[in-house]
């Protein structure tokens, strides 16, 4: 070779060492999923939407502690307790509009990559199937939507139990609400992720797709609002099934057994479980939607 | 335990276009040139091998293994080229071809490594630390051909890898695709329409045409049927013509330039004879090879 680099060419050397199958395989392109959702390994611009958004939705969490401490110290910790409006049972929707905003940020740039710049046959040429990259993609991208939705929570546990006046009796009044907000955050992000990712896996132009994400979010949960003033029919349940926010505030209120924060949610009538019902179906229909898009593919 | 074999491989897009026409091949290792003008099949062929593609019908086997049911424990051991980009611009070329080395199956640590050690194979250095975005095409192919050479494949596929290049570029990749067949020991199969090329690094051709094989066999029997020596004359092109008819050589008169049909070494002293008679004003000799339409006719 002509290049002034071979100088310092040592000669090609074979690999004889391991080498993984599928399954590590697709779970190492999760974990990079998962690592490039926070920006990380990328430049310092694509750290700033999902760490902004991360931060919000972690700031009442933390106000929500240090009052706590302060008012503890103070004397009127319980009081306090009782009318925080910064609990377990109201985190979902205090944060849930940050959520869909970090989706909608993110999705798109995780999905849409690949088939702008034409990565896909390069994956698909090694040791992963289609499927396993579209789950791998999709699992990396709930992974990061969790964190962002648990993380807060478990601040707020962990601050309860530290505020107690004993952390015994503290971690017993934290430890129903565990299982609870970890049920919601796996359902709730599996819900919202998978909305995102069925919509970014389709629309490779990143604009177009942070719009629609934002819209499949928004315009049923309004137009819920609109039918459930005007009637609250079939109709209106239909549409509250619909919209994914809304789902996930049923969904809220049937775990922790608490009024929906939604007026169409509360005016459906709709018992718990239906919420429940329509999350789990709508995640398997998700991801059957986002598996299809990569089995047709040219790649 | 041939490289490649396949058996009345057959490939029908939707819509009815017939990429592939029962393809019957048996290919050993080697760099094999895969010959062919624009939409002959080739690249069809390569991404049916990789199981990016479903035959229609027919059978393929690479490594001795089915393409249809070796999946990701075939892949492990192929490297694929592809023609168009691919390569996310706000990445640098590392961490890529890191990443593209632990899809390929390595670990983590051995990713880094290789991919360091591969692109330095490739010619690129301190560009490497750079997203790709700013690279210029022959830093993005070298940079395709690291992430098809980093997991260390036993069959590397290259689809036209010298496109978009310069004459010098091309000659560096074309170096490239000698040495990875030759000093690394990987078998090769380069697919491109320009058949000057090609022969420059491969052992073995196999050309196709409207997804039917014309041809496959070793490079040498091919530039004997293929061979021409183009002589260009300032003038008397059509009496350097007729004296070399009459000294039994298959002639033919294209302007300025008379071209004789080369089976062996004889043309060129009978060429000069015929000149030097006849006093003309020799511009150039050269030897030629026929385009590749003329290959398939």
């Amino acid at each position: 070779m002509s290049s002034p680099g071979s100088i310092y060419d040592l000669g090609y050397q074979g690999y004889d060492g391991p080498r993984l199958g599928r399954l590590p395989v697709t779970l190492g392109l999760l974990r990079a999923t998962f690592r490039a959702a926070y920006g990380i390994g990328r430049g310092g611009r694509a750290k700033i939407a999902p760490f902004v958004l991360a931060g919000l939705g972690l700031l009442p969490a933390v106000l929500a502690v240090g009052i706590a401490a302060l008012a503890a110290q103070a004397g009127a910790g319980g009081a306090l307790a009782e009318a925080s409006p910064i609990r377990h049972e109201t985190y979902q929707s205090l944060t849930s509009t940050l959520i869909m905003l970090f989706c909608a940020a993110q999705a798109p740039e995780l999905f849409g990559r690949d088939q702008r710049y034409g990565v896909l046959p390069l994956f698909f040429s090694r040791v992963l199937t289609r499927t396993d990259y579209a789950l791998a993609r999709t699992g990396g991208l709930f992974l990061a939507v969790f964190l962002v939705s648990v993380v807060p929570q478990v601040v707020l546990t962990v601050g309860g139990i530290l505020a107690a006046a004993d952390p015994l009796t503290g971690f017993s009044d934290e430890a129903a609400d565990i299982p609870r907000y970890l049920a919601v955050s796996v359902l709730g992000a599996a819900m919202l992720s998978g909305v995102a990712a069925a919509i970014a896996a389709w629309t490779p132009r990143r604009a177009y797709a942070t719009a629609a994400i934002i819209a499949a979010f928004i315009i049923p949960s309004v137009v819920a609002i609109l039918v459930a003033e005007l009637a609250v029919g079939d109709l209106a349940r239909i549409i509250v099934l619909l919209s994914p926010g809304d789902i996930v505030d049923g969904l809220n209120a049937a775990v922790f057994g608490t009024f929906a924060d939604s007026p169409a949610v509360a005016a459906s009538g709709l018992p718990g479980w239906a919420f429940v019902v329509a999350a789990m179906l709508g995640i398997g229909g998700l991801l059957v939607i986002i598996v299809r898009r990569y089995q047709g593919i040219s790649g | 335990m041939p490289l490649i074999s396949t058996d009345a491989l057959t490939k029908r897009y939707p819509g009815g276009v017939t990429a592939l026409d029962g393809l019957t091949l048996e290919l050993e290792p080697g760099i094999i040139g895969l010959v062919g003008a624009n939409g002959a099949g080739k690249s069809t062929f390569l991404r049916i091998l990789l199981g990016l593609l479903e035959p229609t019908s027919g059978r393929a086997s690479v490594l001795g293994q089915d393409v249809r049911t070796g999946g990701t424990s075939l892949r492990r051991y192929l490297g694929y080229m592809p023609e168009s980009d691919s390569l996310p611009p706000d990445m640098t070329a590392t961490d890529f071809v890191g990443q593209m080395g632990r899809l390929s199956g390595l670990p983590a640590a051995a990713a880094r490594e290789r991919a360091a050690e591969v692109l330095r194979h490739v010619g690129l250095f301190e560009e490497r630390y750079r997203p790709m975005g700013g690279y210029s095409t022959g830093m993005k192919q070298r940079v395709k051909l690291a992430q098809a050479l980093v997991h260390d494949p036993r069959l590397l596929l290259l689809d036209e890898p010298t496109n978009g290049l310069d004459p010098a570029g091309r000659d560096e990749m074309l170096a490239l695709v000698q040495r990875t067949g030759t000093e690394f020991g990987i078998a090769v199969i380069v697919a491109s329409h320009l058949l000057g090329e090609i022969e420059r690094v491969c052992d073995f051709l196999v050309a196709i045409d409207a997804g039917r094989l014309i041809r496959a066999a070793p490079l040498g029997s091919f530039t004997e049927r293929t061979g021409m020596l183009a002589v260009e004359v300032e003038e008397g092109a059509t009496r350097l013509a007729e004296a070399l008819l009459r000294r039994g050589l298959a002639a033919t008169v294209d302007g300025r330039t008379v071209l004789v049909e080369l089976h062996d070494d004889r043309p060129w002293d009978l060429v000069r004879d015929a000149v030097a008679e006849l006093d003309l004003p020799l511009v150039r000799m050269e030897q030629r090879r026929r385009g590749l339409e003329e290959l398939f006719r």
